[in-house]
């Protein structure tokens, strides 16, 4: 695939995020190893990075997936589930996989609710993780990459909906790629 | 006026189902840390004693209800007003094994998974706030805990999140027609002004009348929707509230001071955004560098532009915030 419009350079390579994400695989296989995991994906951007990451992983898991509502810019309107877990969670070891941990504000909601239901333990799986941009802390378990304050396309990351397919990430000119 | 009055055991999380509430109603919102706010500018920077909190709360909220209807949301709040058309109380209860979760969770947010705190420490922290809030009961409101025949509606936390317990009272509201009250008349605020200065008459104190609800006026549009952002995903947020001395004359006279512009009392943090130019950029990181100086204990983050401009091609938002 061509580099779409905007890219200004590529941040980590396919060969790189495969790599990180087996490692990172083998830190969660060896600390859930005998426990009953389950991986939890948030609609759209964390989907390619769920894949990766539960093929990689050496031990049985289940996974699940749920969607929050966008934030819109205009108020009010408050963020909800927009298509909740296919199955409840509670006693399972939940692990929260994510494409990007950026202000927290998302991950906190998430983790609000999903501790509301009880789960045995609750983690954090993030392909990227923004520390510079973080307002509110959140605990990131597992982390692939730390990356600088800049915008990010690739692997579930998107742009106006696009270039999620990428299968390296790369830091984007928005205002070239439209 | 019509005031909804939001209370519930510390970490029900009522504060969430009072500002979703707040939004869904459009009323003002009243927490502890805007009414500690107002208290300061009313009646100075001596804390009003407890046994005077009531009153004093009352003449500041009943000065507010003229302009706006009002969620209040304080331990207490539902015996603040008597019962009446225009008030909602509404109460929000939680298993201890709930609050006990929430506990941990609140813990954890900023903890690692192998430091966190375990359940028998959290069970312990929740009976230090039970009794924090058990004796702040007594010595404001002389009982330790409300009465379930002091709430209107009581909600249960259980199969409920805030927004749909929100959605709950604001049906609520719609049904006792409590918008249609009306706001407070000004004959009916200076009988209940009359009330609560011969109270706090006996402990010496007079209402100065200066507390005012500081209507947020956003100086940028970007700061209107980083407050949008924020009430989106249910942070409580307050608007410049806080100015911070930097600079003395040799006379003690401020001569420069810093204003952040978000203050988010539930994480204690305040939040600076920068949306204008470089060089004005470089001006601002010097203040916020001596505001970290003069003030260490003060947490303030620091939202640049560029963060902002992602914001916007995340959230495909208008161009008018860039």
């Amino acid at each position: 695939m061509t580099a779409p419009p905007g890219i200004e350079r590529v941040l980590f390579t396919e060969e790189q995020v495969n790599q990180r994400i087996q490692e990172v695989a083998a830190e969660i296989s060896a600390k859930y190893q005998g426990r009953d995991l389950k991986l939890i994906a948030v609609l759209k951007g964390a989907v390619f990075f769920m894949t990766a990451l539960a093929r990689a992983i050496e031990i049985p898991l289940k996974i699940d997936f749920l969607a929050i509502s966008s934030f819109g810019g205009g108020g009010p309107g408050m963020v909800r589930i927009a298509k909740d877990l296919d199955h409840p969670i509670q006693d399972e070891d939940i692990l929260l996989v994510e494409d990007i941990v950026d202000t927290g504000f998302t991950t906190r909601y998430l983790l609000q609710t999903l501790a509301g239901r009880e789960p045995r333990s609750l983690g954090i799986c993030t392909l990227l993780d923004r520390t510079a941009r973080r307002i509110v802390q959140v605990p990131v378990d597992y982390r692939c990459f730390e990356i600088p304050d800049r915008f990010v396309v690739g692997c579930g990351l998107d742009h106006k909906q696009r270039y999620r397919n990428l299968g390296y990430i790369a830091v984007m000119n928005p205002d070239a790629g439209d | 006026m019509a005031i909804l009055t939001t209370s519930g055991a510390p970490a029900s999380r009522f504060e969430e189902v009072a500002h979703a509430a707040s939004q869904l109603l459009g009323f003002e919102l009243v927490t502890e840390s805007r009414l500690s706010q107002w208290m300061m500018e009313e009646f100075g920077e001596t804390p009003v004693p407890d046994r005077a909190w009531r009153p004093a709360a009352v003449s500041i909220l009943a000065r507010l209800a003229v302009e706006h209807h009002l969620v209040i949301c304080l331990w207490g709040a539902e015996s603040l007003f008597p019962p009446s058309p225009f008030t909602l109380r509404a109460g929000i209860v939680a298993s201890d094994a709930r609050r006990i979760g929430n506990v941990m969770l609140d813990q954890r947010l900023d903890q690692r998974l192998d430091q966190r705190m375990q359940r028998s420490e959290a069970k312990a922290a929740l009976a230090r706030m039970d009794r924090e809030a058990k004796h702040l009961h007594k010595v404001r409101l002389g009982r330790t805990r409300p009465q379930p025949d002091s709430f209107d509606v009581l909600l249960n936390i259980e199969h409920m999140d805030a927004s749909q317990m929100a959605a709950v009272l604001e049906a609520a509201a719609a049904a006792r027609q409590l918008r249609e009250q009306g706001l407070l008349a000004a004959d009916a605020e200076a009988r209940i002004q009359f009330e609560t200065r011969l109270k706090l008459a006996r402990y010496g104190i007079v209402p100065a009348g200066h507390a005012r609800l500081k209507r947020a006026a956003f100086n940028h549009p970007s700061e209107e929707v980083f407050a949008n952002l924020l009430d989106f995903y249910r942070i409580p947020w307050e608007y410049e509230p806080r100015s911070f001395p930097l600079q003395w004359d040799k006379d003690g006279r401020v001569t420069e001071a810093f204003t952040p512009d978000f203050y988010l009392p539930e994480f204690d943090l305040y939040v600076e955004l920068t949306t204008m130019k470089q060089t004005l950029v470089t001006r601002k990181n010097r203040k916020i560098k001596l505001l970290r100086a003069v003030y260490p204990h003060i947490n303030i983050q620091v939202f640049y532009q560029k963060d902002f401009q992602d914001l916007v091609f995340k959230h495909g938002l208008k161009e008018a915030v860039r």
